[in-house]
């Protein structure tokens, strides 16, 4: 993937922790503070705001959009919301039962879109499906075993199984198993349990030590890969084979995906993509290169920079009150970020921390920052 | 730069990026709050990593201690006589005064071994760029000593000036 | 009279579901990490000081990183090793560091940045600020980030 490759939305100023693509690709959703924004990006040039959902009252921090096109949001506020979209281009928000008492931290559709998952720091994972009968979202909660917040979480592609990491440095793989929605047929011959799956039961624990930023399964090949904060990736299965390799670069990643069978991307605190090979009959992952890291070009910044400069000190000449000049470094490079030294802008596209990345197809993989939003 | 200087500036370079890898993290503790886990006194350990020493000697040192979302820094400032004691004493205070206009210095040290603190939340890593918040502080750390000796030989002349004043009265 | 406003009552909640330093180092000891006693300790200073003192600073490395005390009867005997490790590394030349280093592989690294850490933070090592930081320089020289990184996470400590 070339820098020309590289097609950025800069969509809004704040954050975004979270943001999701639909099943074709055509609308995108991110979190910003305590909304979510809907785009049309049907056309890459001109993404339209289609929908402000603004039901949350504290950060938002997770967004997902199911194969029907339904929205679940969740926040820190306790709650989770899912969102119908309505003929006429707005959505409809029923409110989850999630009956948890601390913030959601991350929300994820079952691959059928009939249920979804939950994770929070009230060391629970909700299961959410919808209740014809009193047409509310219930909820049934998963807490064997789980000690500390829940970051991440992702649905094997039977639906049933289901993997989530936190603070507490395991990776548990439970049962999502909701009677009534699930056959017995979608776990048939699966690796990762012995027959039964009763709903929560815990079916494999992967002790890795740091918190698990990120977690994908690749059902083809029954593994599972994470990404924890000593900058670790891991990719394990339920015969408990285990395969790591370190970011060349020394940061955590935040997130990692399958590409495909033999090749992940990963993305995280460096600011830029890095993608690691995977070789499934040794069973070795090894890094490949860099994605989108583009050798510093500083001078012409620089100059820029300079001017800028000069600017500031005659506005400042009439009021020197600071007379010490450590301090008055202090002040601008906290209020300016005016730098003297030699100037390191990252020559990535994203200047700051990848919070999530999403695969589109086969060859491109977005990604969300604490900055701007883009994909390759 | 001195040659015992270069490889401390690198280390608290190296270190802080490492610990500056903070993620919007919501209390598991207390309802609807997100707090700097750094702070908070009594509090679940897996939400804070190791924390860093680094020592140049005993006079100067850098203590980082990183959490899930928030990092504390706290620097010893070079304090080699009691003058100097006194200046680095007057000089943190008024800029801790004036805390809220620097956005990420705590209003008091962490305790009386350290000058000066730091503190850094996920908010200002979001806000700010990264690798010029551990710039800023390596430059901190640089310039906070020039400006003690420098103000250290500028007392000095005030007080030989005041000195010859005052005493070439008695000077017949 | 006790301060009872500043009482932490969730501490006194058996459900907090709080985790302390020894829940998190549970597992690892599950695995069968060695806990070592102060005999075990004593040993190993004495290697360290005869090595030390032949000047075979590169068995002292090799050494401190192949039998890291992780875990000991007591907390004396760990801070009594560390110090003893600090010494030793304390007395090998400036010029000698960054073949030693260039020499050790990475899971070495990570044990070696702990004890320089571990050191800078007591008084006797803090003295040696210049010999450790340049042992730390020549780590990062080697490892960048990786090594820090994994010391930061790691919840075996010396």
């Amino acid at each position: 993937m070339s820098k020309d490759a590289v097609n950025v939305f800069k969509l809004v100023k704040t954050p975004i922790y979270s943001h999701c693509f639909n099943h074709d690709n055509s609308v995108l959703a991110i979190t910003t503070e305590n909304n979510v924004l809907i785009f049309n990006v049907s056309q890459p040039s001109k993404p339209q705001l289609i929908a402000t959902l603004a039901d949350h009252d504290k950060t938002v921090t997770a967004v997902d959009i199911s194969v029907h096109g339904r929205i679940v949001t969740c926040s820190q506020d306790r709650n989770a919301i899912v969102w119908e979209p309505l003929s006429d281009g707005s959505y409809k928000p029923t409110l989850v039962l999630l009956r948890i008492n601390r913030a959601a931290t991350s929300a994820k559709w079952a691959p059928n879109g009939f249920k979804f998952a939950c994770g929070s720091s009230a060391r629970i994972v909700a299961v959410c499906y919808y209740e014809h009968e009193n047409d509310w979202w219930v909820s049934k909660h998963i807490k064997s075993e789980i000690k500390s917040s829940i970051t991440s979480l992702d649905w094997h592609d039977n639906g049933v199984v289901l993997a989530c990491g936190g603070t507490e440095g395991i990776v548990n793989v439970y049962s999502g198993f909701i009677k009534g929605l699930d056959k017995k047929e979608q776990v048939m011959n699966s690796p990762w349990g012995e027959g039964k799956y009763p709903f929560g039961l815990l079916l494999k624990q992967f002790y890795q030590g740091s918190w698990i930023h990120g977690i994908k399964f690749n059902a083809s090949l029954e593994k599972l890969a994470f990404v924890s904060h000593d900058a670790r990736l891991t990719i394990a299965d339920a015969q408990n084979n285990i395969a790591t390799v370190s970011n060349p670069s020394g940061l955590p990643l935040n997130d990692i995906v399958w590409v495909s069978d033999s090749k992940l991307v990963g993305a995280g605190f460096d600011c830029h993509p890095v993608e690691f090979s995977y070789d499934p009959n040794a069973g070795a992952v090894k890094f490949s290169k860099n994605i989108d890291k583009i050798v510093q070009s500083g001078v012409a910044k620089n100059i820029s920079l300079d001017n800028f400069d000069n600017e500031d000190d005659d506005q400042e000449n009439g009021q020197q009150t600071f007379g010490i000049s450590a301090l008055r470094k202090f002040k601008d490079m906290d209020l300016k970020g005016k730098v003297s030294v030699v100037d390191n802008e990252l020559g990535t596209t994203h200047q700051n921390t990848i919070t999530q990345l999403r695969v589109l197809n086969n060859s491109t993989v977005s990604s969300s920052g604490l900055d701007v939003c883009f994909f390759h | 730069m001195s040659q015992s200087l270069k490889p401390y500036l690198t280390a608290v370079r190296y270190s802080l990026t490492a610990a500056l890898n903070l993620s919007n993290f919501s209390s598991q503790e207390v309802e609807r709050h997100n707090r700097p886990e750094i702070e908070v006194a009594h509090q679940s350990m897996e939400l804070l990593l190791n924390p860093m020493h680094i020592s140049r000697n005993e006079h100067e040192q850098v203590l980082i201690e990183p959490s899930v979302n928030s990092v504390r820094v706290s620097i010893k400032v070079k304090q080699s006589d009691e003058i100097e004691e006194i200046l680095v004493h007057k000089f943190t205070r008024f800029l801790e005064q004036r805390a809220e206009n620097f956005y990420i210095l705590r209003r008091v040290p962490i305790n009386n071994n350290y000058s000066i603190s730091f503190l850094i939340t996920n908010q200002h890593t979001e806000t700010m760029k990264v690798n010029k918040l551990v710039d800023f502080i390596i430059e901190f750390m640089e310039e906070v000593d020039k400006e003690i000796s420098e103000m250290k030989l500028f007392l000095n002349a005030r007080a030989r000036f005041v000195a010859e004043a005052y005493l070439s009265e008695f000077v017949y | 009279m006790e301060d009872w406003r500043r009482i932490d009552i969730d501490a006194l909640d058996p459900e907090n579901g709080r985790l302390t330093a020894a829940d998190l180092t549970k597992p690892i000891l599950q695995t069968g990490e060695p806990v070592y006693s102060s005999q075990d300790v004593q040993g190993i200073m004495g290697s360290l000081r005869s090595y030390a003192s032949s000047g075979d600073f590169t068995s002292v490395v090799k050494l401190i990183t192949a039998q890291p005390v992780y875990f000991a009867d007591s907390e004396q005997t760990k801070d009594m090793y560390v110090k003893q490790v600090v010494e030793s590394l304390a007395q090998c030349r400036t010029m000698e560091i960054s073949k030693i280093v260039s020499g050790l592989t990475d899971s070495e690294c990570d044990v070696l940045i702990k004890f320089l850490y571990k050191g800078m933070s007591i008084p006797e090592g803090a003295k040696q600020g210049t010999i450790l930081l340049a042992w730390l320089d020549n780590i990062i020289e080697k490892n960048g980030s990786n090594s820090i990184i994994r010391y930061l996470t790691d919840r075996k400590t010396v």
